[in-house]
């Protein structure tokens, strides 16, 4: 009983580190897979989604609906972004990410000024499971479901939908899916408010689990990059699966027996020895590796 | 002479006669600041100085090689935590902040060489760069921000926590304690070098090598240049340089927070390289001087809309100018009468 | 006449994904030849050049130059011992000036370059009209310039082989005749160069001996003649629209 109590309780931490690190990244993965720009007011966009939760529970509306409304809310500040901005920085991956950058200021200060330095905090919904000597926190085994539905449900759009379709299409060569006929404009800035939509989603649903503040997306940002950075651009959602997964692995124990800030470092060290070893990333070394699998057979 | 056409080379802005006419100006005219200027201003202007060199590195490194760094914060803030530690417990020795100044240059230079190492040898995409230098510069606040208590303590020295760093000792050479306009003179004669010698690498033949591993990385490999390594001594030289800066902060203020390496703070260099025009050194040390100059105005004035206005203005020179301010104008000034200022002599 | 081979290749083999590319090519140019390279598209000529120089790793199989083993070496490492490519689309460095183009070449720390590869370099610079103190940027160059521009570019570093991925792709017919002159001349000098090419006067023009690339693998070898009288290279070059 001690020895199952011990491996719930491991198996727990494990899946809350890498469903907050999948919750973080989802976002910013699916941009970067699409055109290649990291999106540096992702930390803002997470801020938004938890300020529309923020908000819109305060109006009374039940928790799960204040995420969705998150995600529209922020999808739709996403394809805003897209038209007015982004859109002309396209095959400019650095201007890109300094002029992301450039609109996360903007947001985190105009938040600041528009709604002071914080918001009335959403209360954590559900209570605690007691396994053995160890307490487990319903809320976040909800998160660790979410997050395997979120991936089976953008695994189910790039894969089942012509959207999907034409996605990965452009993915691969923006020209040629042009000259069959892909509105490659509309998919990227499609691609772009699903992104941010997510980005505000992740940003309601980790809400409650932290203070609601203007420069509260900052926490965030750095496990995302890292995030995106082990994962890689080839493949967006094994990517963001084999990447959250590997790191979970080296910040579990980590951040078990070192502390929360120890597991963090121990994060960006993974990441540095991982891109050496794979330098563009756990998708395309899974790629590869599925290549070869295809030749032997 | 040779080392004369380095610094008159191609390529900056301004090789003729006038142009280095109205340079010598200049450089006279902040010699000659204290004349005229008080003791407290001639500090104002050594801190809208004192970023230069690492608005300069990061020039080198984005505008020059085409490797762009959102966290040379890290290094302001390893020299300046690193000084403070040294000098901090050399007190009273007359030697211990040039020490603290070589260790924190080192430390500079090692650790850039390490992190730069395990991204260029991994010839890792382009985005990779910034935004790994940025989780450093975050990590590094992080672990700053969690050192309040009273055991965070390097001999006598107190870490601080968000409090910061307090009471740094002056920069001394034996006995000679550089504040007030002496300070003045230091800043002034560590930019100018700085400068120049960013000017003599670029129009160096290493200096044609970055712009070309900046167009096109793999042909300049197939030029038979071992471009991981040439990319990381840029990487090196311009954490060095943003070490610099740290420790002209650190000696000018006598206190350094972790904000100095938060998300704001790290944004701060890549717009003055922005703004100027990242393509030309002197552009750059243009910008980063007067948006130095307007920022401290803006937020000594307690004007909350300093960052909102530098955030605004980064997208809106991205969107408009994206050669930058100063480097548009140069090019324009060179088709019209003013050509002759910065035209080829 | 010298016969000693200086680039040579043993089973090499590349595959992208489920493609090959290149399948049990055994290359083997003998030191001062001028050797073409045709073959369809698609047949993984520029793969070959990219294993030779080392911007893709080969699956297996070995590259030599001059007997020493370089399948895991570097690129720079391969062009300081002295290989020399042009692209397939021309990588001149089209945003900087032509100066800046001719001056970023890689020059060996003692004292630049030897006498003789001054020499090609020069006449190269002087056959091509290409000005070393010129502020143009690249990218407005004619098209024909820009391809010479990078072959000088290449030259610049001094190599003893040089590998041009149909460098006369775009040109007109006197601009390929020209070009066709100077790697003539450059070969009697003594420069190894192997030229992928698609224009069969071009290949008459200078070819000595000819290797025909299909679907990876080396399907004949030759004199120009043998070649352009061969029924199944016929084929496949008729074969594909
Ligand atoms: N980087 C690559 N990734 C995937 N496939 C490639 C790559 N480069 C070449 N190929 C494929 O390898 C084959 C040979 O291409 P290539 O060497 O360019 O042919 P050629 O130069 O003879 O026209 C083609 O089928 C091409 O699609
Ligand atoms: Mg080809």
């Amino acid at each position: 009983m001690e020895e199952f109590s011990l491996v719930i309780s491991v198996a727990y931490q494990f899946g809350t580190n890498a469903a907050f690190l999948l919750l973080c990244a989802l976002g910013l993965i699916v941009i970067l897979g699409m055109m290649n720009i990291i999106n540096l007011a992702h930390g803002e966009l997470m801020m938004m989604g938890a300020y529309t939760a923020s908000l819109s529970y305060q109006a009374g509306l039940p928790f799960p609906l204040c995420v969705a409304v998150s995600f529209l809310v922020v999808g739709f500040v996403g394809a805003v972004f897209e038209r007015l901005v982004v859109r002309r920085f396209y095959g400019r991956e650095l201007s890109a990410l300094v002029v992301t950058w450039g609109i996360s200021l903007l947001l985190s200060q105009g938040t600041l000024m528009v709604f002071g330095p914080f918001l009335p905090s959403i209360p954590i919904p559900g209570g605690s499971l007691d396994v053995g000597a160890y307490s487990l926190s319903v809320y976040w085994l909800i998160l660790i479901a979410v997050s395997i539905a979120v991936v089976v449900a953008l695994a189910w759009l790039y894969n089942r939908t012509t959207f999907g379709l034409h996605a990965r299409a452009t993915m691969q060569d923006a020209a040629m899916a042009r000259a069959l006929g892909v509105n490659t404009g509309r998919i990227y800035m499609l691609t772009f408010s699903l992104g941010a939509g997510l980005a505000g989603f992740s940003g309601a649903l980790l809400a409650p689990t932290a203070s609601i503040m203007p420069f509260m997306g900052q926490q965030f940002v750095a496990p995302a990059f890292i995030t995106v950075v082990v994962g890689g651009a080839a493949n967006v959602i094994a990517g963001a699966v084999g990447s959250s997964v590997l790191l979970s692995l080296v910040r579990t124990p980590v951040g078990f027996y070192l502390g929360a800030f120890l597991g963090l470092v121990a994060l960006l060290l993974a990441a540095l020895i991982i891109i050496r070893l794979m330098p563009n990333g756990v998708s395309a070394a899974l790629q590869r590796w599925s290549d070869r699998r295809a030749q032997s057979h | 002479m040779k080392y004369l056409a380095l610094l008159t080379g191609p390529e900056d802005i301004g090789q003729s006669r006038l142009f280095w006419a109205v340079f010598v100006l200049l450089v006279v005219n902040f010699l000659a600041g204290p004349l005229w200027m008080s003791e407290f201003e001639a500090s104002n202007v050594s801190y809208y100085l004192l970023n230069l060199p690492m608005a300069l590195g990061l020039c080198l490194l984005w505008g020059y090689c085409g490797v762009l760094s959102f966290g040379q914060v890290a290094y302001f803030g390893i020299a300046g935590y690193l000084y403070g530690i040294i000098a901090g417990n050399m007190r009273g020795d007359p030697w211990g902040p040039l020490l603290g100044e070589v260790g924190g240059l080192a430390a500079c230079a090692v650790v850039s060489a390490i992190f730069g190492y395990f991204m260029f040898y991994a010839r890792v995409q382009r985005w990779i760069v910034p935004i790994l230098t940025l989780v450093l510069a975050l990590l590094l606040e992080t672990f700053l921000g969690q050192t309040a208590g009273y055991q965070w303590r390097v001999g006598s020295v107190q870490l601080g926590g968000y409090n910061g760093m307090t009471g740094i000792p002056w920069f001394q050479l034996g006995d000679l304690t550089f504040f007030g306009y002496s300070f003045y003179y230091y800043v002034v004669l560590v930019v100018l070098v700085s400068y120049l010698g960013c000017r003599a690498l670029v129009n160096s033949h290493h200096g044609k090598v970055m712009l070309a591993m900046r167009e096109d990385p793999l042909r300049t490999e197939l030029l038979g240049y071992d471009i991981r390594a040439r990319q990381l001594a840029v990487f090196v030289i311009a954490g060095v340089l943003a070490g610099l800066s740290g420790l002209l902060y650190v000696q000018w203020g006598n206190y350094i927070t972790p904000s100095q390496l938060g998300l704001v703070q790290a944004a701060l260099p890549v717009i003055w390289v922005a703004v100027g025009g990242r393509s030309k050194l002197l552009a750059v040390a243009i910008s980063a001087y007067a948006l130095n100059w307007i920022t401290y105005s803006l937020s000594s004035a307690g004007n909350q809309y300093a960052l909102v206005i530098i955030g605004g203005l980064l997208v809106a020179v991205m969107l408009f100018f994206p050669d930058g301010i100063v480097v548009t104008l140069a090019r324009n000034m060179n088709r019209q009468a003013l050509a002759r200022l910065f035209r080829r002599g | 006449m010298t016969t000693h081979s200086i680039v040579r290749t043993s089973a090499l083999e590349k595959r992208f994904g489920g493609i090959v590319a290149t399948q049990d090519v055994d290359l083997d140019i003998p030191e001062g030849e001028l050797r073409c390279i045709i073959g369809p598209n698609g047949a993984g000529k520029s793969t070959l050049f990219a294993l030779l120089c080392g911007i893709h790793a080969p699956d297996s199989g070995n590259i030599f130059l001059k007997d020493r083993d370089i399948t895991a070496l570097p690129s720079f490492r391969r062009v300081r011992l002295g290989l020399g490519l042009t692209f397939q689309t021309n990588r001149a460095f089209h945003e900087l000036t032509v100066r800046q183009n001719l001056e970023a070449p890689f020059r060996l720390p003692q004292g630049g370059r030897s006498s003789t590869s001054e020499k090609r370099y020069q006449y190269a610079l002087s056959t091509f009209g290409l000005d070393m103190t010129s502020d143009v940027p690249a990218r407005e160059l004619p098209h024909h310039r820009l391809q010479w521009l990078e072959i000088a570019m290449v030259l610049a570093g001094g190599p003893d082989v040089l590998l041009l991925d149909e460098p006369t792709a775009g040109l007109s017919p006197e601009e390929t005749l020209q070009t066709a002159r100077v790697l003539r001349h450059l070969n009697d000098d003594g420069l190894t160069i192997i030229v992928v090419e698609h224009d069969i006067a071009f290949v008459r023009e200078v070819a000595e001996r000819v290797t025909v690339l299909h679907q990876g693998a080396i399907f004949a070898e030759g004199t120009v003649a043998d070649i352009t009288a061969h029924d199944d290279v016929r084929r496949i070059y008729l074969g594909q629209a």
